[in-house]
């Protein structure tokens, strides 16, 4: 009768216990993969963005917030990206902004231009915010997680995770440089401005346009892209996601070489962030000669 | 000249700086109190403030006065799920905020 009891007991625990599991929330993929390496099983990681979803423009609805302020730690990536973090009250005791320590060297960028009112034409500025493409600026980002991440879990073994962390981050860093070395010279052309930090930090010339990731460019998109080849020489196209077959043949068309290159900002096939990176950089590599 | 023309830039790019809009919006006993603000700091004078609720569903419209902080009675069945609120001064210009029922609770009791 006893252990029965004591069975029940256990059983009748063990969802309070599973609730009681320390909970990090974080706003893109780069990140929750660090916590998740950095944490072990200490702490449930969640990426509250749906499948399909981009996060940096997710707009989460009253629940989703409800569930994140309730978090233990809110994994911000910092430099504008997730705009909904300025949209309700999150704790500020329980948020870490990665890149808070790097914040002068953000990237401005010209966001919106448009025209009216007494301002006349005018561009809202912005802040480049895939910072982590900077593979030594991902190290700086994953360091100060981890400082949250000590402090909160003391019982996690930080630091040697922390340790492989960097040494693969810095291994990411040594092939983007070398294949970059390889492709000096040339003008690369992006079908979304997300390489701003991969460009500046592996000195490589990224121009880009805007097209939805996923979707086939409309032909005025495609006159855009061949006025961009003629101006500027480029060589090689990146695509943020796998295109449609037509919009790959009408990119190649214009002359480009073409590549699946996705920052990564979502979770890749494999879901980790370093063997993904190298698959695109594998790919990358391969155009480079 | 060179720090001149880099000047001349800043100051060309500053209206384009000020003018987003911020919304930020808070529970006070039994009222919703909404603060509409472009970040030059500038009130907007025209636009509307639409009130949804935890299911999307439009709850009210309410124009803008042109006063820093807008009021409006707190719906006690929608409290219980959080609203959303949403400005839009026109021309592309709109923000939104959160109010959790955590949020809405710890208005009422302030």
């Amino acid at each position: 009768m006893r252990w029965i009891a004591l069975t029940i007991a256990l059983l009748t625990a063990a969802p309070l216990a599973a609730q009681d599991r320390t909970r990090i929330v974080a706003v893109n993929h780069p990140l929750a993969y660090f916590a998740k390496r950095l944490a072990g099983d200490a702490a449930e990681v969640v990426y509250p963005v749906p499948e399909g979803r981009d996060p940096s423009f997710w707009r989460p609805g009253i629940a989703d917030i409800a569930a994140i302020q309730q978090a233990d730690l809110i994994v911000l990536n910092g430099a504008g990206f997730a705009d909904w973090v300025k949209k309700a009250s999150l704790p500020r005791s329980r948020i870490v902004d990665t890149s808070r320590g790097f914040a002068g060297e953000f990237i401005a960028t010209d966001t919106v231009t448009h025209s009216h009112g007494a301002d006349g034409a005018h561009s809202h500025t912005g802040t480049a915010s895939y910072t982590w493409m900077d593979f030594s600026l991902a190290e700086r980002q994953a360091e100060a997680l981890s400082i949250s991440l000590k402090r909160m879990l003391p019982e996690a073994d930080v630091d040697p995770v922390l340790d492989a962390l960097r040494n693969d981050l810095q291994a990411l860093h040594d092939r983007a440089t070398e294949i970059a070395a390889r492709l000096e010279g040339q003008t690369l052309i992006a079908s979304h401005p997300r390489y701003q930090y991969f460009a500046r930090a592996y000195g490589l010339d990224i121009r880009s346009v805007s097209w939805d990731a996923g979707a086939a460019p409309d032909p005025a998109q495609i006159d855009e892209l061949t006025g961009l080849v003629q101006d500027t020489g480029a060589t090689i196209f990146l695509w943020e996601a796998a295109p449609p077959e037509d919009a790959r043949t009408a990119v190649t068309e214009t002359g480009l070489r073409d590549v699946i290159f996705p920052p990564l900002a979502v979770p890749g096939p494999s879901g980790d962030f370093v063997a993904d990176m190298n698959a695109a950089l594998d790919r990358l590599a391969a155009l480079s000669g | 000249m060179r720090k001149l023309l880099i000047a001349l830039a800043v100051v060309a790019a500053w209206p384009a700086i000020a003018h987003q809009l911020n919304v930020f919006a808070s529970v006070d006993g039994t009222d919703v109190v909404v603060e509409a603000k472009f970040s030059s700091g500038k009130v907007p004078q025209v636009g509307e403030v639409r009130v949804y609720d935890a299911t999307d569903a439009l709850l009210v419209t309410l124009p803008l006065t042109g006063e820093e902080t807008l009021r409006f009675p707190l719906d006690p069945v929608a409290a219980q799920q959080g609203l959303r609120i949403e400005v839009n001064t026109g021309e592309g210009h709109e923000d939104y905020w959160i109010l959790t029922p955590d949020d809405i609770a710890a208005g009422q009791t302030n």
